[in-house]
């Protein structure tokens, strides 16, 4: 008779499996443009900035939107990494966000087929934008995916060299390096070692070391990444084994993986006061142009150079690009609210005073053309150099692919174990890696 | 006699009834927060499903992907082997020796036991934090003392072979739960046993070896037990020490590295995380999981057959 | 005077011979093992308290020696926790831990009573069955279920971005409680529940007049347990609270905190020990239920 109890037990649990399975499985129903903007409403608006002065910026830039539409109030949410911006994108619901805004544009790829960010294409158009027109050309490809352009770029990012100009007279360097070669030899003369460690240390090329990822020493070097059907080019382009061969050189010219890991370890935060190129413990830095602002305001003892990042000794004369991202905004597919969110996405993203502004307040490139060429545009003189790289036709990006950044993690960790001797068959490993991506591409399809 | 039986009937029905109304909580928990998600877990792992799109049906794609080609899989099965092996024999064994030191202190018992003791209630992220800033290679005080003495100092979490090391350095800092069961255990021993073995010139060895030892096994058994079944949800501290340690800070466009270094602080419900909440690959995730179920199911077993006084027949 | 001389000659005379050779021995052996046993006990203090140590030594370093090797601050900046404090969010995390180690502790002993006592004291079919099901819940790490039960929460009930999902599980019982706390009833002679019910007390009654008051060491070890497991758990806040920064609880703050605020060491560590205090200072204070708690896990099971 127990028995029974038991049956229903297990009753209890199929039915309620299949039932609550059979709900939780449908997709998400798009409902949300259907809202009028002109109504009183608040949206929110959630973005991956987290320094001080950027949170700053961003305040104005809303702040200037809702001047103009006193009837959408934004509520926004900072420091949203992108992990967590796709959880809430799936998931729906009220604590949801309407806009986002995310640092990479690796997303775009999965955002736009998966549709978790609306379409753009058509508010575009009943709004009258031609977006081929308003976005630079990199910038414009790098938010859509397929044909469907379901991101817009909000600034953009260039990757350049910063170097301390006062430690280079004091090596007798006349300039910035041009080439690849010449990096590392002024990397060597700027090494100043001190015991078992380094006073100054003349470049950090380790790829733990934040901005010296794999994506951004590749960009000096223009890989193809993906071929037309799709397939990872990684094992046969020359590009990327010259990049991985140029970094491990660097690595083990500058004293090995063993004690640049044990110095880095050791080095100040990336986004707190004791950076180590502001302090003077790295002379020269791969950056975004971000970096320039952050290191005015800390008031190093030394002036900052700002060149283009050096090219491979064989394409010499296409010194002056760089690698090319950027922040991009969307639409979430769950918001109910989209009208308004329109309203927006398409005043922080081509309003150009509004675009000016912003960029003045964070340093980062405008990512209207119309901005690009505005006399508001405040920049230190330095800063031409990323502009310049944005508008270079040289300068590449990484294009978008359906699982996101997958690939380029694949690379990367590629990367880590290259850079430490643990894999020393360059050719086998970017074999395996290209195997690698053409498998979780397949995977996420 | 119809009244008796009736009676008897009615008598067990309403124990029954008692019965249900008492287990009633854990009943519908057990329904609905174990049972039916076992068996969606078991369900989605053979659906493609990105949180997006209405799941489909992919077969054994996903198993195919995390046992032939997802590079993470292999190096996290082999941490926690690592980990069960070394670490909970470690932390069994210093247990144990710190249990026997602090019932030899006479003078000052309950300081020691208190100090000794602290470590073990530190939240694993707290502590997890501060070993990553002890055993920083470049600025940390463990690695500047041992520099001073002239011993070569390893790269701790930053090293893949010493990371695992560090991790179990860190579990042996908290050992106090154990100090204190195997104190206990290890008092509860009838000292007559040892006078009477004294009384045969037994050694210091052979009297551990012969009357400590068999006294305290049933408490060594749960240690193992309960530390087995810790390392294979070991998630926090070796997440956190992996993240502190790389530096690398989410978001501006860096890639999240699992288990850095060298994936040797991966462990399998890391994979669970990764799998699920930065690939959403669901599918995958959920192959993941049923591993990990299978794995401490089959540990369960062998407890239950080595330990069945675990569950006491009671009245 | 007199006193003196009276109470000398009621203490007991203790002759002091000389020590034989044999005794002399032993005496040594006795100081050489008590020294050998206190320096061991010295050297495994400082291991496990230096970690605090410096820890507190280097939340009070400032800004620009935090970074080098000094084991000593130069400056003693207390001001390092007046910035903890103020950082957004600090005291939420405070708000939000309390609230889940709270509430779910209390939801967690008021539902596994009646099941520990009904596995312990009541006889029925299928209760070996029960009991093996309960060591297996024991025994499941969270992650195997997240995925589904995330799915249901956040998609069915839009409760993620909350602690929710977190503390309403727990009023259905939660399985260590539940076994930890049979273990303990069932030490409990049943000659008492025989009274009661002569007493013509029922079930509930029996167990809330007779049983419970002899169960609170029990009661007090799930409850204490329960409240240390929230309030160091990070995955669950991971999952359900990292997408809404006002449910972040104290762990899941202070992983991000080193990152997210632009901080080095030294704050981080200010804030690790904002986290570890309190703990320690409860257990100060409740040092004897700590204890007796983590016998009764080890020694009844």
């Amino acid at each position: 008779m127990p028995g029974i109890s038991r049956k229903v037990t297990s009753a209890l649990a199929v039915t309620a499996s299949t039932a609550l399975l059979a709900t939780a499985c449908t997709g998400q129903a798009s409902s949300g443009a259907s809202d009028d903007p002109s109504k009183d409403t608040t949206i929110t608006f959630w973005h991956a900035w987290s320094a001080p002065n950027e949170v700053a910026g961003v305040k104005a830039l809303i702040a200037g939107f809702e001047k103009v539409n006193p009837n959408i109030h934004v509520d926004v949410v900072g420091n949203m990494t992108d992990d967590k911006m796709n959880q809430a994108l799936r998931a729906g619901g009220s604590k949801a966000p309407d806009v986002i805004s995310s640092f990479t544009t690796n997303g775009v790829g999965k955002f736009c087929s998966s549709g978790a960010l609306v379409d753009l294409n058509p508010l575009f158009k009943k709004a009258g934008i031609d977006p081929a027109t308003t976005f630079p050309k990199a910038m414009s490809e790098y938010t859509q995916y397929e044909g469907d352009r379901c991101a817009v770029p909000l600034l953009g990012d260039a990757y350049g060299l910063y170097y301390n100009k006062t430690a280079f007279q004091k090596a007798g360097i006349a300039g910035p390096p041009k080439t690849w070669s010449e990096f590392e030899a002024d990397a060597k003369k700027l090494t100043v070692p001190q015991g078992d460690t380094y006073k100054q240390l003349g470049f950090m090329p380790d790829y733990h070391g934040w901005e010296t990822t794999t994506e951004h020493y590749m960009g000096q070097f223009g890989p193809t990444y993906f071929d037309a059907s799709g397939r990872s080019t990684v094992a046969t382009d020359p590009a990327v084994a010259d990049a991985f061969a140029v970094q491990k050189k660097l690595v083990d010219s500058l004293g090995g993986f063993q004690k640049l890991e044990r110095f880095r370890s050791g080095l100040g935060d990336e986004w707190g006061p004791k950076h180590p190129f502001q302090t003077g413990q790295v002379a020269m830095q791969l950056d975004g142009e971000w970096r320039l602002g952050m290191a005015l305001d800390a008031k190093p003892g030394f002036e900052i150079g700002v060149a283009p990042l050096p090219v491979p000794d064989d394409r010499a004369d296409q010194y002056g690009k760089g690698y090319i991202t950027g922040t991009i905004a969307g639409i979430a597919a769950t918001s109910k609210k989209q009208n308004a969110a329109w309203e927006l996405v398409r005043y922080i993203t081509t309003d150009t005073d509004a675009v000016v502004g912003f960029s003045n307040a964070i340093h980062n490139v405008p990512s209207t053309l119309e901005a690009l060429k505005s006399p508001k545009l405040k920049y230190d003189p330095r800063f031409r150099t990323f502009l310049d790289i944005a508008a270079n036709p040289h300068s590449s990006t990484s294009p978008a692919s359906i699982n996101g950044g997958v690939y380029l993690t694949t690379i990367q960790q590629l990367g880590y174990d290259y850079e430490s001797g643990k894999v020393t068959d360059l050719k086998a490993g970017l074999k395996k890696a290209a195997a690698q991506i053409d498998t979780d591409i397949a995977q996420a399809k | 006699m119809a009244a008796t039986t009736h009676t008897l009937r009615a008598k067990h029905r309403r124990s029954r009834l008692r019965t249900l109304a008492f287990l009633s909580p854990w009943l519908i928990g057990f329904t609905v927060f174990f049972a039916y998600p076992m068996i969606s877990t078991v369900y989605f792992s053979f659906m493609h499903y990105d949180g997006f799109k209405p799941p489909t049906w992919s077969g054994t794609k996903n198993w195919t992907y995390v046992f032939e080609s997802y590079p993470f899989f292999w190096p996290a099965l082999r941490n926690t082997l690592w980990l069960v092996v070394i670490m909970v024999t470690l932390r069994v064994l210093f247990g144990l020796g710190i249990g026997m030191l602090i019932t030899k202190i006479k003078t000052g018992t309950g300081i020691f036991r208190t100090l000794f003791y602290l470590p073990y209630l530190a939240p694993p992220v707290a502590a997890t934090m501060a070993f990553a800033f002890l055993l920083n290679p470049g600025t940390g005080p463990v690695n500047s003392l041992l520099e001073k003495i002239g011993i070569p100092a390893p790269g701790w979490f930053n090293d893949p072979s010493w990371s695992k090391p560090a991790l179990t350095m860190l579990a042996l800092w908290g050992v106090g739960d154990l100090m204190v069961i195997f104190m206990a255990a290890l008092l509860d021993v009838p000292r007559e046993q040892y006078e009477a073995a004294e009384l045969d010139g037994a050694t210091p060895w052979q009297r551990f070896r012969y009357v400590t030892l068999p006294n305290i096994s049933p408490i060594i058994m749960f240690a193992v037990v309960t530390g087995v079944i810790g390392a294979m949800q070991y998630y926090t501290q070796p997440l956190v020490a992996g993240k502190v340690a790389s530096g690398v800070i989410q978001g501006a466009g860096t890639a999240f590295e699992p288990g850095y270094p060298e994936h040797s602080t991966l462990t399998l419900p890391q994979l669970v995380y990764n799998l699920g909440f930065q690939r959403f690959d669901y599918g995958s995730a959920c192959v993941v999981a049923l591993v990990l179920f299978a794995l401490s199911m089959a540990f369960t077993a062998l407890l239950m057959r080595r330990r069945g006084g675990l569950i006491q027949a009671g009245d | 005077m007199a006193q003196d001389t009276a109470q000398l000659l009621e203490r007991p005379v203790e002759l002091k011979l000389p020590a034989t050779p044999a005794e002399r021995t032993a005496r040594r052996k006795a100081l050489l093992e008590w020294i050998a046993v206190h320096s061991l006990g010295v050297a495994a203090a400082l291991f496990f308290t230096l970690p605090f140590v410096f820890v507190f030594l280097t939340s009070l370093m400032s800004d620009s020696q935090a970074l080098s090797r000094d084991l000593i601050p130069h400056t003693w900046e207390w001001s390092n926790y007046r910035k903890v404090f103020d950082t957004p969010g600090f005291l939420t995390w405070w708000k939000n831990t309390l609230i889940y180690a709270g509430l779910g502790t209390a939801l967690t002993v008021v539902s596994s009573v009646p099941v520990a006592y009904a596995l312990a004291k009541f006889r029925f079919r299928g209760r070996n069955l029960t009991l093996m099901l309960v060591i297996s819940m024991m025994m499941l790490p969270p992650q195997v279920v997240v995925i589904p039960m995330y799915l249901f929460w956040a998609k069915q009930l839009d409760l993620s971005g909350t602690l929710w999902p977190l503390i309403i599980p727990l009023a259905f019982g939660d399985a260590f409680s539940i076994f930890l706390l049979r273990q303990f009833l069932m030490t409990i002679p049943n000659e008492y529940l025989d009274a009661a019910k002569v007493d013509g007390c029922g079930d509930l009654r029996t167990l809330l007049r007779v049983v419970l008051p002899m169960a609170k060491p029990g009661i007090a070890a799930i409850a204490l347990f329960q409240f240390f497991n929230a309030w160091n758990d990070y995955f669950g806040p991971q999952i359900y609270a990292s997408e809404n920064p006002g449910a972040w609880t104290l762990s899941y703050g202070l992983e991000s905190f080193k990152g997210a605020h632009h901080t080095d060491w030294n704050l981080t560590m200010a804030a690790t020990v904002l986290v570890l205090a309190p703990v320690l200072l409860v257990f100060f204070f409740a040092q004897k239920a700590f204890v007796e708690g983590v016998t009764l896990t080890g020694v009844k099971g």
